[in-house]
């Protein structure tokens, strides 16, 4: 996941645009223009809702923040939903109001952190755990088995027990694997239970606390 | 010096007993010897299986507490000669046997004979823990559903954990017409999840209910597609490469195809 700041998803009624709070507008256009590069389909003469996370943005930016979008992508924005709650800005908040920022990507959350590797299937019955690092699995993780770990769970083979990611609570935590049949996942405090994967099976998924702050699972995309 | 295998499976009821029965047979018709251990302490049913009940005098549980001697305590079949039967005590129950016990016997066995079948109690305690005390190798048996699967999975870990090996897989109770209409894993499922290397598959058959009251191992049926299946497993045991037909498809080709699946 190159960025979190700003999500692109398509919904039943259609695209949505959703930017998270604190951020400057530099900062949102920058990220959409990740966002929009990063999917690998067209998006000429779609039309998206903006959400809007919180009214950091004033008036005239999310005008010219539209203009921008026709011009530059040709996507019609049609229509601004604000969250009218403000939210606490990150740096202050409890698990539970968790931002994925820019600076805590996949890639630097974890740099000292120890992980462990298992050489082998986790069969029902069995337990792995890497409370301080995280835990890649060459091999499923069966039914009746279990995985957990401090910090990300790497599966390079089918997720089909019970995985932990973020056990002390780190909600930036991930849980990757080649698919996903899991009975129950956990990032954090967060829980899923039996999630289904819309991807095509054998390409790598990613489930992480997404912007509607619940679990999702997703095609994985490098960064 | 023979090999000592351990028919296992995790739940109950999913065909270790008559897995145990027809390959015993199947090998000893090989001419193989052959001894098919019943390790189902209290709740011994291989005897019946085999047509042997009212030849039972001694059983395991005697030899343990020197009643009488090892060789005195097995049951010749009367079918075929090179097999013979080590029955379980009825009126003990499975913790009145040590691990160890069960291997001393093992591997007394093994001294004398080509096969050592054990025919293990269901379950993941003391009876598994006794019948796989003296193994070399294991059968895991299952059938294609998610339950069975589950427990064979716990299984197979406890196996690998005793560094058993190799572990076979028998898919039993298989149909083909209900993996056509989707209701039942077909075989590629099944070894996803468990990932070891599949043996045989064997039908759903009635005529395996039949033959276990009649006390005549199915294996004598000659035209019997899961007779044939059990053939085949025990020709595979002995290092003959033949490979796996495809229930799933019943194709004069696709029956060329399957051959025995190497998977790991
Ligand atoms: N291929 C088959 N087709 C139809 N019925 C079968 C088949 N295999 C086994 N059965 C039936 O399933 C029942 C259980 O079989 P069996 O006693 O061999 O299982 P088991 O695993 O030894 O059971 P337990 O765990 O109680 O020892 C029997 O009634 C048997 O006839
Ligand atoms: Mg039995």
């Amino acid at each position: 996941m190159s960025n979190s700041t700003v999500v692109l998803r398509a919904y039943r009624d259609g695209l949505h645009l959703i930017i998270r709070p604190h951020l400057s507008i530099t900062e949102v256009e920058a990220a959409i223009q990740q966002e929009i590069s990063r999917m690998n389909r067209s998006l000429t003469g779609a039309s998206v809702q903006i959400d809007l996370k919180s009214p950091t943005l004033k008036k005239e930016e999310i005008e010219s923040l539209s203009f921008k979008l026709q011009e530059t992508y040709d996507l019609t924005v049609r229509n601004v939903e604000i969250a009218d709650e403000p939210v606490a800005p990150p740096i202050a908040a409890a698990p539970t109001t968790h931002v994925i920022s820019p600076t805590t990507d996949i890639r630097n959350h974890q740099n000292s952190e120890p992980s462990r590797i298992v050489p082998h299937t986790i069969r029902s019955g069995q337990t792995e755990e890497c409370p301080q690092g995280s835990l890649i699995i060459y091999g499923d993780v069966n039914s009746g088995g279990e995985v957990r770990a401090g910090g990300d769970i790497v599966v390079l083979g089918t997720l089909r027990g019970k995985a932990l990611a973020g056990m002390n609570g780190r909600v930036s935590a991930v849980i990757i694997a080649m698919d996903f049949e899991p009975l129950h996942l956990q990032i954090g405090d967060y829980v899923k239970n039996s999630p289904v994967s819309q991807e095509p099976r054998g390409c790598l998924k990613i489930a992480r606390i997404g912007a509607e702050d619940a679990i999702t699972v997703e095609k994985f995309v490098k960064s | 010096m023979g090999r000592v295998i351990v028919v296992t499976s995790g739940k109950g009821g999913v065909g270790k007993t008559t897995s145990t029965a027809n390959l015993g047979t199947a090998l000893a018709l090989l001419d193989n010897s052959v001894v098919a251990v019943d390790a189902d302490v209290g709740l011994r049913n291989l005897d019946i299986v085999m047509g042997l009940e009212s030849r039972v005098v001694y059983t395991s549980m005697d030899v343990i507490e020197k009643q009488c001697e090892l060789k005195k305590a097995l049951v010749k079949d009367r079918r075929v000669d090179g097999l013979m039967v080590l029955p379980a005590s009825q009126k003990n129950n499975k913790d009145d046997i040590q691990p160890e016990q069960m291997k001393a016997i093992c591997d007394k066995l093994r001294t004398m004979n080509d096969f050592v079948l054990v025919d293990s109690p269901a379950g993941i305690e003391r009876g598994f823990r006794n019948a796989s005390a003296g193994a070399d190798e294991a059968i895991v048996v299952t059938t294609p559903d998610v339950s069975a699967i589950r427990d064979a999975d716990r299984i197979i870990g406890l196996l690998q954990n005793a560094e058993i090996e190799p572990i076979n897989l028998i898919i039993n109770r298989f149909s083909p017409q209900l993996v056509g209409n989707g209701s039942m894993m077909d075989q590629a499922d099944v070894l996803d999840i468990l990932n070891i290397d599949l043996i045989g598959v064997v039908p759903e058959d009635s005529g395996v209910i039949t033959s276990t009251n009649r006390g005549i191992p199915l294996v004598y049926e000659e035209g019997s597609p899961s007779a044939q299946a059990y053939m085949r497993i025990a020709r595979r045991l002995t290092g003959q490469r033949i490979p796996i037909p495809n229930l799933e498809n019943k194709g004069l080709f696709s029956n060329l195809v399957n051959w025995f699946t190497k998977k790991r």
